[in-house]
């Protein structure tokens, strides 16, 4: 089975929320240099669910990643093949930058359409910097194949079909899909596992392949920011205001009471 | 909120995608599996299982990382090994203690000295973490001078019969085999001594106030009979177990650096965030002045490990360089901790915050692998050419 798992590299969600700056002039996001870039979390986990699919038989699946950015660290978008995955192609070009969602798949569906062979792509639910969610189903939909969104799991049965499990908000659908498609995944898959100082060591020796626009059929001045549907109106930063109102009173009972009357007034309950 | 590392001279950019991907990778493990029991050892002095955890160290490479690949090793470069330790011992020194002790004092003399039948039956387990090694040559009445082993070890026919005591041993009360350093008529000679030898007791420590989410302990030895391949052909004089230090004090180098970076980490955010006379207290001169402090001297035990790494790498370092990184950056990492413990206040001297538990584990690490001092004299008998070590030497 040839896998294609998409992987961006983002801001660490993790990393403490007052470093981060925004450009509000200019509706974007700055990147500071003390929080370090890392693999999109639910992007690794796509990654895990190629993986668990590679692990039945490694000679006979195979994993290639793509990453689409500019100035992508190395030691961040190598990172799935330090977990196992066989190859990694860089859509990488200051052309690039700036894309919304649909520029996005746009050009991840050229670049698959390059490729040319596929059975599975894998992509995380949603990316950590915007959220929005789109471009698994956005490229899906460019490639003209089906979509699962939101998996759990996902295995491959005999015959070549492939049951997922998808979560829906009150437990689990399962699916069964025809390849080639396009399956979303979702943090409930489990953690994606740890990269390896062998798996490092071996993918120190692979060289991933550098795509700009021009190698995927498009042009340079109708990607990235160029290539927008969508438009950011404003982008700020919500200031968070805490203020405390204590309810005292005789007893509990009339403090209950007056509790409810401040909630009602307040529109919360 | 996640350590993004502490670079205030781009020593990053020194660094290869790889050594960046290894220690990320060692400190997303460290971070979610070991630093949430880190405390608890510690407060309760029941150390962190490490027939538990040494086999996952062992997959993600951490145990012996440069032990070439025919040996089950990864082959890492040794700034790689340095990054390992550093990122282990930010979240706490026993668990670099484990790391050392393992590459350092027990796969290295097995790699160097060992024949290839004890390689094969040692090497790839231990890089797996199915086995764990201790080294025993402290004894209790030998320490820096370490050319009064008293620990003996006698021909037999075709067996060794060994009698001795070790005392301070990293690992010992867990360990599967003990490299036991004795004398014996051919000099001193290191021995594979396994679990369960008659004779052969491994005791547990307590009451220690330092290391305590680690497993130190004693090795007796009475009359231990092993058999003549249990020892380390190639080991012959002091220079084999002291070479073996060369290479656990290069791993506390860096990981003492670990070590102050995450007190200074620590005393960063809490000063920034702790007020008192209606400011942070981060805002007050004196309370920069001992930030400050403590990131230049990281910066220049960063700049001095780095280059000691690369020294490694070319096969160029010499054991005296190795000794002046382990004494300023131990160094370094006791005057951290106790400048972050003082800057949290009462908080300082709560196990809740690391410093406390950093300062007191530090006492061990200054003093073991050649105390301070000790690396002063080998410094000091280098430059000079006269040994001031006094007594016999
Ligand atoms: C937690 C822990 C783990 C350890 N793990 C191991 C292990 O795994 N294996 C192992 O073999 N050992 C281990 N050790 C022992 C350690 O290596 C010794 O403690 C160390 O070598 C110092 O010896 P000592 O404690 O006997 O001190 P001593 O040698 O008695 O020194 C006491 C003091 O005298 C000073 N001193 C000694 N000689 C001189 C001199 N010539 N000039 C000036 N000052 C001098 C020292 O600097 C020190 O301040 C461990 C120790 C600790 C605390």
């Amino acid at each position: 089975m040839n896998m294609i798992v998409c992987c961006k590299q983002v801001l660490d969600p993790e990393a403490a929320p007052s470093t981060f700056k925004l450009d509000a002039a200019n509706n974007r996001m700055v990147q500071p240099p003390e929080i370090k870039p890392v693999v999109n979390p639910y992007d690794e986990q796509a990654v895990e669910a190629a993986l668990r699919i590679k692990d039945k038989d490694k000679a006979a699946n195979k994993i290639t990643i793509i990453s689409l950015g500019n100035n992508l660290a190395r030691d961040v978008v190598k990172k799935p093949l330090s977990m196992g995955a066989d190859e990694l192609i860089l859509l990488e070009d200051p052309a690039f930058e700036g894309g919304d969602s649909f520029a996005v798949a746009s050009a991840l569906a050229a670049a698959i359409k390059k490729v040319g062979q596929f059975d599975l792509i894998f992509c995380g639910r949603q990316e950590s910097e915007w959220d929005d969610g789109q471009v698994g189903s956005g490229l899906a939909e460019l490639l003209g194949i089906p979509s699962v969104t939101i998996a759990k799991k996902a295995e491959v049965m005999d015959g070549g079909k492939v049951k997922v499990e998808r979560i829906v908000a009150d437990g689990y659908q399962v699916l069964e899909v025809s390849t080639p498609a396009l399956i979303t995944v979702s943090n409930e898959l489990g953690e994606a596992r740890y990269a390896t100082l062998k798996g490092i060591m071996a993918a120190s020796k692979k060289q991933p392949v550098v795509w700009k626009p021009a190698d995927i059929g498009m042009d340079a001045g109708k990607v990235g920011a160029a290539a927008r549907k969508s438009k950011i109106v404003k982008l700020f930063q919500p200031v968070k205001e805490g203020k405390c109102d204590i309810v005292s009173a005789d007893s509990p009972a009339e403090a209950a009471s007056l509790l409810a009357q401040k909630l009602r007034e307040n529109k919360v309950i | 909120m996640k350590f993004q590392g502490v670079d205030y001279y781009c020593i990053d950019d020194l660094l290869s995608t790889e050594e960046k991907m290894t220690r990320k990778m060692t400190r997303d493990f460290m971070e979610d599996v070991i630093k949430p029991l880190v405390v608890d050892a510690f407060h309760s002095e029941q150390p962190v299982e490490m027939r538990k955890f040494a086999p996952q160290m062992g997959e993600l490479g951490l145990i012996g990382p440069f032990i070439p690949r025919e040996y089950g090793g990864p082959g890492s470069s040794y700034v790689a090994f340095g990054l390992i330790s550093q990122e282990i011992e930010r979240v706490d020194s026993s668990m670099r203690s484990f790391a050392a002790v393992s590459a350092g004092l027990v796969m290295f003399p097995i790699w160097q000295y060992g024949s290839e039948e004890q390689k094969m039956k040692w090497l790839p387990a231990m890089a797996r973490g199915e086995k764990i090694g201790c080294f025993g040559l402290t004894e209790p009445n030998v320490g820096s001078d370490v050319s009064s082993l008293e620990t003996v070890a006698a021909k037999k026919g075709n067996k060794w019969i060994i009698n001795g005591a070790k005392q301070w041993i990293s690992e010992a009360s867990i360990a599967d085999v003990a490299v036991v350093w004795a004398k014996t008529s051919q000099g001193v000679k290191g021995f594979l001594v396994e679990r369960g030898t008659p004779g052969f007791e491994q005791k547990f420590m307590s009451k220690k106030g330092s290391m305590r989410a680690g497993d130190v302990g004693e090795l007796i030895l009475n009359d231990v009979t092993v058999a003549e391949d249990s020892m380390l052909p190639k080991s012959g004089g002091l220079k084999s177990p002291l070479s073996c230090l060369n290479m656990a004090r290069y791993g506390i180098s860096w990981g003492a650096l670990g070590a102050a970076m995450d007190c200074y980490e620590t005393a960063l955010n809490y000063t920034g965030e702790r007020k008192q006379f209606r400011a942070p207290i981060a805002s007050f001169q004196l309370v920069q002045e001992k930030l400050v402090t403590m990131l230049i001297e990281i910066t220049k035990g960063q700049l001095l490990s780095y280059q000691l790494g690369r020294l490694m790498d070319a096969g160029k370092a010499k054991p005296t360089q190795i000794s002046m990184a382990k004494k300023n950056n131990v160094g370094v990492a006791r005057m951290c901790a106790r400048t972050a413990r003082e800057l949290l206040g009462a908080n300082g001297v709560s196990l809740e915050y690391s410093p406390i538990r950093h300062m007191a584990n530090i006492e061990s690490v200054y003093t073991y692998e050649g105390t301070d001092d000790i690396h002063t004299l080998i410094i000091g008998q280098d430059i000079t050419g006269i040994s001031a070590f006094g007594g016999g030497r």
